[in-house]
Order: structure tokens, then sequence, then C-alpha cells
């Protein structure tokens, strides 16, 4: 494990307007994540564990505060830049899968590789590659709409981990699952993770979900209001606020 | 991304939506269809008042006249279309052998001569003919461009000789027999002969019924030619319906005839000049130089121009309705693609988040755009050249009566730049229309986008 953290957030804080009001997502909030780590986000609708997320992308940018991730200061990147950081070190994982319904399975997993001008034949090697990974061998041809929610996030996932990012970002991965899928999917995001020393960094309100986790962050009205360390080998005793 | 999936990706996007692309494909056809079949029978118009033109006389030929000439002397040759434009002072300039020499010298001027007109009758054995004959200076015709189909052309140094045009062969008839029997529109005698009589004496020939009182009878002199040739091309007027001579040996034939009538003639000033220019587009200013120097000019370019200004005035008015439609077409393809940005909201902001760059996401946009302009542009062509078929073949006795029947053997022609030029409109069209709807997908708040579940 890296003695220097891979994403440093500090101090981050985000508000919203909402015409006069003010709506305040994240409050005062600071921690680090280590590489190899796997981090679970807890919390209900709306305690801004969303946002912390979309933060950490590089989506939204914070009120205040800063975000550090192998050394660079996301939060000041521009929106081109940023998109060029999160092609290169950024893979996401979304609830509603979000696969393009034009596009065959085996195109909507190169499709960050394309993004990346990777060549054609050594992404296709690549997508077949991850596809082998998440058991989705011979789909290759199919679309999106010819496939279960299973399947269909396992696509997700092969989006996901086949350009080989640092970080995986899984917002809900299993929210729109059935417990068994949600354990089968779980347990490919967890094995891939793993075996390829990333980082992964799951947003959930699913307290089974965190099981999978070294760590589980509780988030609450935009503060943390705990963090539960259950694996010592993953993750970071440090403490926040 | 490279440019090649960026393609690939735009067609799967068009083809998801089947009905709502070929919809705006439609709108992309019929625009261009109907720019292109407007345009073309502008230029079908245009290029059947040349047809028309060109049968009545050469359009590289500058008529001169002297001022106060054209008009008054009777003996107006083009006096159709376009005008006579003569100088604006009254200063009588005389066209004689010194004018010549110096229109010989205007850039763009390849040949000139004085004409002498006269009406003759020629015979050939039993045979007369009465026709109209032009003396030129005998090298002219074929620096003119006059081509012989029988013969040989007239060349400087011939004295008497004659060239046919091609119609007047015909004329010759016996004035013995009755005119029924023997006219029948074919030639009855080989007028390339050494033995042809020419006179200014119309009772040539004729029977004694149709000679005048011997007080009234004036003598004129009888010469001997010899018929060189019958011209070919250009088919048009000049070298059908008129015999061709030297000028010098016209010009004797009239002072004589002059003489005889007790009247007067001179020789040192013509009535007319032919100019000819090489290159069609330099006439205008050909004639202009020569007006210049005082002399009234008369050519078909001028009438050809009129024409043609006209025919441009038309095709502006058929184009602009072709481009209305196409403007509606525009607003298809720019409906569609904001329609297709609202829908793919949510893939739009999929793609930023999985790493699609900003401009990517506004190429892939534009080029969808693109494409519905050029395949509706392809295809709107092959209709047109079908149109045009159709417009050519069985519509044409209908649109000729119609649009005045500008005597061309084309309604609608389609000059080889005008699809080539309509392909790269639509296409510019397609992604213009596109730009607007490209720029929003390529500002949509990625976040707003995934939100929007």
């Amino acid at each position: 494990m890296d003695d220097k953290a891979l994403i440093q957030v500090k101090n981050v804080r985000k508000v919203y307007r909402m015409g006069e009001e003010k709506v305040i997502a994240l409050d005062d909030v600071s921690m680090d994540i280590y590489r190899g780590e796997i981090v679970c986000f807890l919390g209900t609708s709306g305690s801004g564990k969303s946002t912390f997320l979309n933060m950490v992308a590089g989506l939204e940018k914070p009120t205040r505060g800063e975000i550090i991730i192998g050394g660079i200061q996301v939060h000041k990147l521009d929106e081109e830049m940023v998109t060029l950081f999160r092609q290169k070190n950024i893979g996401f994982i979304f609830q509603s899968y979000n696969l393009l319904p034009m596009l065959t399975t085996l195109e909507n997993i190169t499709l960050p590789l394309i993004f990346r001008n990777v060549d054609k034949r050594r992404r296709t090697a690549m997508a077949k590659e991850a596809m082998k990974a998440v058991g989705l061998e011979g789909y290759e041809r199919r679309r999106p709409t010819q496939m279960s929610g299973g399947q269909q996030q396992r696509v997700g996932i092969a989006r996901a981990i086949v350009g080989h990012p640092k970080i995986i970002f899984a917002d809900e991965p299993t929210g729109n699952l059935d417990s068994h899928t949600t354990k089968e999917v779980m347990e490919i995001i967890v094995k891939m993770v793993r075996e390829n020393n990333q980082t992964l960094i799951i947003v959930t309100h699913d307290r089974t979900i965190s099981e999978y986790a070294d760590r589980v962050v509780t988030i609450q009205d935009g503060n943390i209001l705990d963090i539960q360390v259950k694996n010592q080998n993953g993750g970071s005793n440090e403490q926040c606020q | 991304m490279n440019n090649r999936d960026i393609v690939s990706l735009s067609i799967r996007n068009l083809l998801r939506r089947k009905t709502r692309s070929i919809l705006a494909v439609t709108g992309v056809i019929i625009g261009i269809c109907a720019i292109v079949a407007m345009l073309s029978i502008g230029f079908g118009l245009q290029e059947g008042f040349r047809e028309s033109l060109e049968r009545w006389g050469n359009l590289h030929l500058v008529t001169v006249f002297p001022t106060g000439g054209y008009g008054s002397m009777g003996m107006v040759y083009y006096d159709y279309g376009g005008g006579g434009s003569g100088s604006q002072d009254n200063k009588q300039v005389k066209l004689d052998n010194k004018a010549i020499g110096m229109i010989e010298g205007i850039n763009g001027v390849s040949g000139v001569t004085p004409r002498e007109d006269a009406y003759l009758t020629f015979g050939i054995g039993k045979y007369v003919a009465g026709m109209s004959v032009v003396g030129v200076r005998p090298e002219v015709l074929e620096k003119f461009n006059y081509e012989v189909d029988d013969g040989r052309n007239m060349r400087a140094g011939d004295k008497n000789v004659v060239v046919f045009g091609n119609q007047t062969t015909s004329y010759f008839y016996n004035p013995k027999k009755s005119w029924g029997s023997s006219y029948s529109g074919e030639p009855v005698v080989d007028v390339i002969t050494d033995k042809i009589v020419v006179t200014p004496d119309w009772s040539y020939g004729q029977p004694q019924a149709n000679q005048p009182d011997e007080e009234n009878r004036t003598e004129y002199k009888e010469y001997t030619f010899k018929g060189i040739g019958v011209l070919g091309g250009p088919d048009n007027y000049d070298t059908a319906y008129y015999a061709y001579m030297p000028i010098d040996v016209l010009q004797k034939i009239r002072e004589e005839q002059a003489k005889a009538e007790k009247q007067r003639y001179d020789k040192s000033s013509y009535s007319q000049a032919m100019v000819y220019v090489d290159d069609i587009e330099n006439v205008k200013a050909v004639s202009e130089a020569i007006r210049e120097m005082g002399f009234q000019t008369n050519s078909l370019n001028d009438a050809l121009e009129t024409m043609q200004a006209q025919a441009r005035t038309i095709q502006t008015i058929l184009g602009g309705i072709g481009a209305i439609s196409l403007l509606v077409a525009a607003l298809g393809i720019t409906n569609t693609m904001i329609m297709s940005i609202y829908e793919r909201t949510k893939e739009i902001g999929v793609m930023k988040v999985i790493g699609a760059n900003l401009p990517d996401i506004r190429k892939l946009f534009l080029i969808e755009a693109g494409i519905i302009g050029f395949v509706g542009g392809i295809l709107g062509i092959g209709l047109s050249y079908l149109l045009s078929l159709v417009m050519n073949t069985a519509l044409l006795p209908v649109i000729s009566s119609m649009i005045g029947g500008s005597g061309g053997s084309k309604i609608s022609i389609i000059p080889l730049w005008l699809p080539l030029a309509a392909l790269g409109f639509s296409t510019v069209i397609g992604v213009l229309s596109g730009y607007s709807p490209a720029r929003r997908a390529m500002n949509l708040s990625a976040l707003e986008s995934l939100r929007n579940e």
C-alpha cells in the first residue's frame, strides 16, 4: 500500500443555489483514499454521497476545498482537461447501466477505448478480455435490449474496467438488480478490482453492499458521520473530522 | 476518437431512428431536386436561345455600318433583337479601306471584309436563278469558318468565281417551263461549272412574254463566272440562302449596273463590313471599339446577351423557388437534430462521463447532420436527372409551348458542375443546420444529463 493517498479530499464544501435559497450538499468533508482500497459511501438519498462522488470524478466543482488525485488538482482542471483525466484514470459503473442502445455489447465495451483513439484491433482484443473477465463470452453481438439487467450491468462493468483505469466509481451499481444478481455483480466487481489493484469507490444506500468494502463511510447531511474499517489490509485507519 | 469511428457512430444513430432520418433526408432530396431542376430549366432556356440564334447566323460575326446607314440603307441584314447601338455624335465617318484596316487592328478581330450586297440573276444553260449575292474579300470565307461541302472555298486572287449557299442551288429552274413542274426543291443543275452567266438583268433567260418593252429596256452586261463550291456549315442562314463572290468583281458589276441605269455609284466607301471575332466572349468588346470609331454595329451576340440576361432572370426566380424548399429542408434537419439531442441527452452525458472529448461530441452531431445533407443531396441529384429526362422527353411538347418555345431541343440541361455544386451545397447546409444543435449537445452538462433518469 502506498504511503501517500491516491485521492485526497481536503475540506470540501458544496453549496447549491436554488433561487434565493442555499442548499448545503456537502458541509466540510476531508478524507484520503488509498490505492487498492474499496471504499463504500453509505447514506440516504440527499445525504450528499452522490455529490461527493461527482466532485471526486470531476463532474462537479466544489464550492470550496481541494480534490487531489494522483497529484493532480482535479478541482482546478477545465472541462476539457478533466475529460481527458477521466478518460485515462477513471471507470464508471452506473445504476441504470447507461449502455448505448444502438451499439452491440462489444462496441459498448470498446467505447471508452474509441474515445481514447485506441486502434480497432487492439481495442477489440482488450474488450474481449474484459468480457471474458465478467463472464460475457459469446454475447459480443447482442444489443443491450436483448439482455437481462444483470447481464447489462456486467457489460457496464466490462466497460468500466476495459481501459484499466486506476479508479472505478460505482454509483448504486446494484440499485436495479435483485438480491441474487446483486451478489453476483458485486462479486465480479470486487474480484476485478482486487486482481488489478484498482481503487473502487461505491456509493449506495444498501447496507449489504458495504460488506464488500474495506472501509464504509457513512454520510449524513453533508458530513461524514462515521468511518468503519472492515478490512485492515485494504484500507487505512485515518480518521476524518 | 478517429473520424472513421465518428462516422460509423453517426450512421448508427441515424439508422436507429429510421423514420425521422428518412423524413429529414426526404426534405433535402426535395430541396436539392427543386434547385437543380429549376436551374436546369434556366440552362435549357439559355441553350435554347443560343441554338435558335445560331440558326439565324454566325455568333462570331459583327456587322458594321457607317453612322446613319443603319436602318436607312434598305440593306439591313440583322434587324432583329439587340438593336444597332450607334455612336452618339452624328459626324459621318466613311466605311472605307482605311477604316477596314483600322478595324482589322482591333484586338480579338481575326478577319474583316467590306461587304457589298446585290441581287443578281444566274444562268446555267437554260436554267436561271435569282439570288442575293454577297461580295466579300475572297480570302475571308475560310477565316470566317464557312465550310465548303462541295468543290472548294474562295481564296485570295480569285476573280470571277462564285460560292453558293447550300439552299441556293435549288433556286435554278427552267423559265421556259411552268413554275410548278420545274421547281421540286431539289437542285436540277450542277453549280460547279465554268459556264455560269451572271447579270443584274432580272429578265435574263426569261421567255419573250416576260421581257420588258423595247423602249424601257436597259442594256445590262453579262459576265461569265465559275461556280467553285457549295457551302456546308455552320448550319445557318448565311451559308444557306446567299451566294458569295469576290467584292472587287461584284463592285465592278454594280458600277456597270449603275452606269446602265444612269445612276452614280461610289466605289470608295462601303455600306457594310463584316468582322469576325475569334472568341465569342470578345464580341462585345470588339463591337464597342468599332462603335468608338464612329460606326454602328450589330451582332447576333447582342441579341443573345439580351436573351440570356432574360434567361438568367428567369433562372434566378426559378432557383429562388428551389432555394426556398431547401431552406425548409434545412429547418427540417435542424429540427431533427434538436429532437435527437433531447432524446439522447442521457447518452451524451454517459459518453462525456466515460471519456468522450467535447469536440468529438460536437463532431458526432455535425457529421450526423452532414450525412443527412449528403445522402439527401445524392438522392436529390439522382431524382433531378430523372426529372430532367422526363422533361426532355415526355414533357417536351407540353412545357415548350408553356414557356414560349425557345426553340431549344432540350428543356432541362444539367451542366456537370451543377450536381457537384449541389452535393457540396446540401452537405454544407446539413452541417450548418446541425451546428447549433451540436453545440448544444457539446455544452450539455454531463451531470444534468445523467440526472435525467
